[in-house]
């Protein structure tokens, strides 16, 4: 038996009154993956992310985290750590009493691993967190949820409210971090770039559908880049001079790059949203 | 998750902590005063007007308790997002709610009841001699059934501020339905509770006069204020003729506008003269005070019930609500 999936979703939909954030998704993701979850603003990012934590229950359709209902109990809560969107902290608390508030909520604290990791970047436990930069915010946001040494983790838009500088960091932090971690990992972001340093399989969300997801070697290994529409082969895109199709290569195609392969299913999904599958 | 309730609960605790110990001390101060006094038979006319604005100011608590400690609690994680960050620690909501709403009612049910109890002990001096404390204002201020009150207003401004989601609405909205039940339950509920005693009472002159007032409301005319000793009376029918029969408004009407001149004194005068001479009665009905106790017992259980049913509407509401 294969072991249960990071995220299964079946038509999977979720409406916020007459507005459909998901509309029918299916997904698979596996296990052991850094997955990047990318996506104009409003595409349904942070819907399918807070469904997938929990904190909100879908319309129709069904999700399994890690095999489960998300936050099905207490174990299962533990199995998964959260950073949400703007990474909320209690701002009247430290550092150090957040990292504390951890210990006492979560039976698997790694208690070591989380002063670690705040010393790493540099935060001063006396800090209140109400006073932290942006990033600082971030920072410690994903330490608390680090340090539940979960199976998976899961962070929505986490560099979104930080300068170029600071994301690129906590990018390359994050990376290592999840690699030493050993878990899973799900981040969404509005911009390839971010998410496209660190992840190894990509699920591109436009228009409250999944346009495509797989391994980025597979995506990059099945799409080509051609001058014009070759036959036989499923055109994602095509534009004057470009056209990205997905199919066996055919002679005179070029490889594609991650960004043009998401910018060709953005764009499809933009220009017929009411078509696409 | 007691202790970060607990951590979290800090400063609202503190300021409760400084609003008890400085009413205590007022209270005790008061105790010792009224204790002091040589003549207890003085005490009614000394304190009364004290003891009505103490249960005043005391009826208040439970409100402040309710908007200050209850409506903040859930609506302030939601209005800055940190429910998102308390929610996915490995606590489950409803456990997350349970422990909130366990420690704080512990908290708010210690505040009310110890001052409650401070209250009652100060003024027990009085309540002896005026024989009171089972009036409409007097009894929500003295036994256990402060500590309910508490209770029950916590727990609606802690369900409040999780169904509102906002901290100012839900403050308002918990202060100014709290005090709605302070007022709707003595009047409306209290007298209730058990099978009221009834007594006829025969209106001659000299009750009239007892009267705190005499009048007619729409067409029935009605007197207001008659005591029964050691009791709270809780309903005075209007003046009734021998045969059972309302007082007509014209008769009534007669007496009080035009009454035959006799000279005589007292509160209403010829009036009180000229009904006494009609033969009339009320009926009314009232509580004797030895049921005080079992009273203040209903009424905490009462409000304890109600907390209990809010409790597991918030319960309910925080596993399905979304994020």
């Amino acid at each position: 038996m294969h072991p249960p999936l990071a995220l299964h979703a079946e038509r999977l939909t979720k409406r916020y009154g007459r507005r459909t954030a998901l509309a029918d998704c299916d997904l698979s993701v596996p296990r052991g993956h850094v997955v990047g979850l990318v996506g104009p603003n409003g595409a349904g990012k942070s819907t399918l992310l807070q469904l997938a934590c929990g904190l909100t229950a879908p319309t129709s359709g069904s999700l399994t985290v890690l095999g489960s209902p998300p936050a099905a109990d207490a174990a299962h809560l533990a199995r998964v750590g959260f950073v949400a969107q703007d990474t909320p902290v209690y701002a009247s608390l430290t550092v150090a009493e957040h990292l504390r508030m951890g210990a006492w909520l979560n039976p698997s604290w790694d208690a070591a691993l989380a002063r670690r990791r705040v010393a790493e970047v540099g935060l001063d436990p006396a800090q209140k967190a109400g006073r932290l930069s942006g990033g600082q915010r971030a920072q410690l946001a994903l330490a608390l949820a680090a340090a539940k040494r979960p199976e998976l983790l899961i962070l929505d838009e986490p560099a979104a409210a930080l300068d170029p500088l600071a994301r690129r960091e906590f990018m390359h932090g994050l990376a290592g971090f999840v690699r030493e971690l050993g878990a899973g990992a799900v981040l969404s972001s509005h911009l390839l770039g971010d998410v496209a340093q660190v992840c190894d399989h990509l699920v591109v969300l436009c228009a409250a559908r999944v346009q495509v997801a797989g391994p980025v070697t597979d995506l990059l290994a099945t799409h080509r880049r051609a001058a014009a529409a070759p036959a036989g082969a499923e055109v994602v895109w095509a534009e004057p001079g470009r056209v990205v199709v997905r199919g066996p290569a055919v002679r005179d195609d070029a490889p594609v790059t991650l960004e043009e392969l998401v910018l060709a299913y953005l764009s499809r999904a933009a220009a017929r949203p009411a078509v696409i599958r | 998750m007691i202790r970060m309730t607990v951590r979290q609960f800090r400063l609202p605790a503190l300021a409760g902590a400084v609003a008890l110990v400085l009413a205590g001390a007022y209270l005790l101060r008061l105790g010792a005063d009224i204790r002091a006094e040589p003549d207890p038979a003085r005490l009614p006319d000394r304190y009364a007007q004290t003891m009505l604005f103490l249960a005043g100011g005391f009826a208040l608590v439970p409100a402040l308790i309710g908007a200050f400690w209850g409506a903040p609690l859930v609506a302030r994680e939601l209005e800055q997002g940190t429910h998102r960050l308390a929610w996915n620690q490995s606590v489950p909501r409803r456990r997350w709610l349970a422990v909130k709403l366990a420690v704080l009612s512990a908290a708010a049910a210690l505040v009310a009841g110890v001052l409650g109890a401070l209250l009652t002990w100060a003024a027990a001096p009085v309540d002896r001699v005026a024989g009171d404390r089972f009036s409409t204002v007097l009894f929500g201020a003295r036994g256990v059934a402060p500590a309910g009150y508490a209770v029950f207003a916590l727990v609606l401004g802690v369900v409040a501020g999780l169904v509102l989601r906002r901290t100012l609405p839900a403050m308002a909205v918990v202060f100014l339905a709290v005090v709605v039940v302070q007022l709707a339950v003595p009047n409306l509920l209290r007298p209730h509770y058990l099978p009221p005693e009834r007594v006829t009472v025969p209106m001659t002159a000299e009750t009239v006069n007892r009267a705190r007032n005499l009048g007619s409301i729409t067409g029935s005319p009605v007197v207001g204020g008659l005591d029964v000793p050691g009791a709270w009376v809780t309903d005075i029918s209007p003046l009734r003729t021998a045969d059972g029969r309302q007082l007509s408004d014209a008769a009534f009407g007669t007496c009080f506008r035009d009454p035959p001149r006799t000279g005589a004194t007292g509160t209403f005068g010829d009036t009180a003269v000229c009904l006494g001479g009609l033969d009339l009665h009320v009926d009314l009905a009232y509580q004797p005070n030895r049921r005080f106790w079992a009273f203040q017992w209903i009424e905490l259980a009462l409000h304890l019930g109600a907390a209990g049913l809010l409790a597991a509407f918030g319960l309910w509401h925080v596993r399905r609500r979304a994020g």
